[in-house]
């Protein structure tokens, strides 16, 4: 049976990996096996920082052979350390599966012994959970940069989704912040697991396939000077080149003391805004170009797509019974629910505001940017759609406001320094 | 105005379809404290197969999904959901064509919504339901969720658990679906008597404790987790037991 107290430093040290998804895999039971993975993914349950438990999220060992600058499991912080067996995750991993606590195993470890050994242990754990315990939960597993490559397959083919830590958004933070990861660590894998889910595809393979979930990668946000821009960029560009499913940014908590590191957090604001671009480049058409310049950040004022509206006001307003899919996603207070509704009931009949109001579309953004059946309900002049914008986008910045506990992040968030 | 009252299943329900389509203005539910006014005639709906049929074949001919669309409005708590059912019915057959998208029309955002309700409860019990191991090797989960969705749930969990043998027990309707291994049933179910495996209250501990140490305490959201996870689910979670 597995030790509490390990249970506690293994759990600690794994938290602040972002990536807590369950879906994009369809596996299914087998005769004599034990779970299956839905692809939409199960949350299980909620803690009090609001994120969602799906996986069973813990390190193999925190024991660290690296000194990553931001890290808490560095190896040269002076922290409890914990190593678990295959063995021990498996019935951990089973008995809490069987009680509907979890979704499936996230494992990831710290570098222990060698990069080879660490990711050797790693493959062992989840090889067993599928052969002997006959487990056909969800598994996402952490690579080891610098492991090799045989292993890595080895264990793609076993896992549902794997995922390589970016760590830092250029090759100049991660060097000076992570000097033992380098960027061709974390690309080669990537590229590698990219081209056999490429080729399973093209060889129509069905059993046993590499990452049926595919890979996600993390960034930490704010632990070094890179602009909003850049990190979009470098986020498009995974999404693109390396078909991604996510990519996930984690504002930045000083929980180590360095002279390379700010002694400040990154704020949720911040993170908050990527998210949504995240969520325009994927779902809704847009480029990094059109939402934010190279060296620009986003505005902390508006989300994203306000803040491209008003840029665009040439555009506005659409007239909600004619344009076409792609305008009304780029409508601010319309999202792609909303958008699939609209496109469904104008084949029905034409649509008037009273329509929109009971589809749930958020008016007090959209009617500055929409017509229904030619008539119009916002306000003429630019600096007043500016102001009643810009009240809402307060709102949203005072309730996140209250998430931060430290009051001097509070602060910089009022005076705009964010 | 005349008000059909149903015991409450769906055959009560399309035979009072049946005998409410022609009239004027009338009211179909099966809430036994309806509130009458000074010219209600309460008419009692016994299930009448013939009728049920019909109607059923009716909507089918409309729209082949509707019918399995209306069984799901019917496990809704909502006191209102035979009227909501039968008036979208009533639109179906007017238009002769599926009007599940129509959202142009009150109807059938009504209708759509509680829909939602139904469906977004199962699926978020597929993640709040929690099994506790019992001496005998079984696993027993009791809940008690807004809608009746217990053999919903079921098919889910008789796949993912194909060896085990369980029970899913819906404490406030007092009906429980049970899993020998092979088939399930649903059952009634009144009090269940557990006595549990030695090892449940170390995994629940276990569990406690994992839920303790993952939670970001420099992250504060407590709204954003009610949010997700509604208190009145938290009396069956161990980690959110004192």
């Amino acid at each position: 049976m597995i030790d509490e107290r390990k249970l506690e430093i293994l759990t600690e040290s794994a938290k602040y990996d972002v990536s807590c998804s369950s879906s994009g895999s369809g596996r299914k039971n087998k005769p004599g096996g034990l779970g299956n993975a839905s692809v939409g993914g199960i949350c299980h349950s909620f803690t009090p920082d609001g994120r969602c438990i799906s996986l069973l999220k813990i390190l193999m060992s925190n024991e660290c052979l690296y000194d990553c600058e931001y890290c808490p499991n560095r190896r040269s912080a002076d922290v409890p350390r914990a190593r678990l067996t295959p063995d021990e995750i498996c019935e951990l991993t089973i008995n809490f599966y069987k009680r509907n606590y979890i979704e499936g195993l996230f494992l990831s470890s710290a570098v222990f012994d060698s990069p080879d050994r660490t990711m050797e242990l790693l493959c062992e754990t989840v090889a067993k959970l599928r052969k002997v315990y006959n487990f056909n939960g969800y598994i996402h597993l952490k690579g080891i940069p610098h492991a090799d490559g045989a292993l890595m397959m080895r264990a793609a083919r076993l896992a549902d989704r794997m995922s390589y830590n970016i760590e830092l958004p250029s090759e100049k933070s991660l060097k000076l912040l992570a000097p033992q990861k380098s960027k061709q660590s974390l690309l080669v894998p990537m590229r590698g697991l990219k081209e056999a889910m490429d080729g399973d595809r093209i060889n129509k393979v069905r059993k046993n396939r590499v990452l049926p979930a595919g890979q996600t990668t993390q960034m930490i946000i704010g632990a070094s000077p890179e602009s909003d821009g850049q990190i979009l960029k470098l986020t498009e560009a995974l999404y693109r080149n390396m078909d991604l499913k996510r990519v996930y940014y984690s504002s930045y908590i000083p929980v180590v003391k360095s002279n390379k590191l700010p002694s400040v957090g990154a704020g949720l604001l911040r993170e908050h805004r990527l998210y949504q671009a995240d969520w325009l480049i994927r779902f809704y058409g847009f480029n990094v170009d059109e939402i934010c310049g190279e060296n620009e950040n986003l505005s902390p004022d508006y989300d994203p797509k306000c803040a491209w509206a008003l840029r665009n006001m040439q555009y506005f307003p659409v007239e909600v019974n004619t344009a076409p899919l792609a305008m009304l996603l780029r409508v601010p207070g319309i999202g792609a629910k909303g958008a699939y509704k609209i496109c469904e009931a104008r084949k029905f009949a034409k649509l008037d505001f009273d329509n929109l109001a009971k589809m749930r579309i958020v008016l007090k953004r959209a009617k500055h940017f929409i017509t229904c059946k030619g008539k119009f309900y916002g306000s003429e002049s630019q600096s007043q759609i500016r102001a009643s914008l810009m009240l809402e986008g307060a709102r949203e910045s005072q309730t996140q406001l209250s998430m931060f506990s430290d009051s001097s992040t509070a602060l910089s968030v009022l005076t705009g320094e964010l | 105005m005349k008000i059909f009252i149903t015991d409450g299943g769906s055959y009560g329900f399309f035979t009072a379809v049946f005998n409410a389509y022609n009239e004027s203005a009338c009211v179909i539910t099966s809430d036994e404290n309806v509130q009458l006014s000074f010219d209600s005639e309460v008419v009692r709906v016994e299930a009448d197969g013939e009728k049920c049929a019909r109607v059923q074949k009716k909507i089918e001919a409309c729209d082949p999904a509707a019918v399995d669309d209306i069984l799901l409005v019917l496990r809704s708590c909502d006191s209102l959901k035979e009227q909501i059912a039968f008036e979208y019915i009533k639109r179906l057959i007017e238009k002769k064509s599926p009007i599940s998208r129509a959202f142009n029309l009150p109807e059938v955002i009504i209708f759509d919504e509680l829909k939602n309700k139904v469906t977004n409860e199962v699926h978020k019990m597929t993640g709040f339901l929690r099994f506790m191991e019992s001496d005998s090797g079984a696993f027993y989960a009791p809940y008690s969720p807004d809608n009746d969705i217990t053999d919903l749930l079921m098919r889910h969990f008789a796949k993912r658990f194909m060896n085990e043998r369980f029970v899913i027990h819906d404490v406030g309707r007092k009906i429980a679906g049970i899993y020998d291994g092979h088939e399930w049933i649903m059952s009634y179910a009144g009090e269940a008597e557990i006595y549990l495996s030695e090892y449940e209250t170390v995994f629940q501990t276990l569990w406690k404790k994992y839920y303790k140490a993952v939670n970001i305490e420099q992250r504060p959201h407590e709204k954003q987790m009610k949010g997700y996870m509604p208190v009145r689910y938290w009396k069956f979670l161990p980690e959110k037991k004192i």
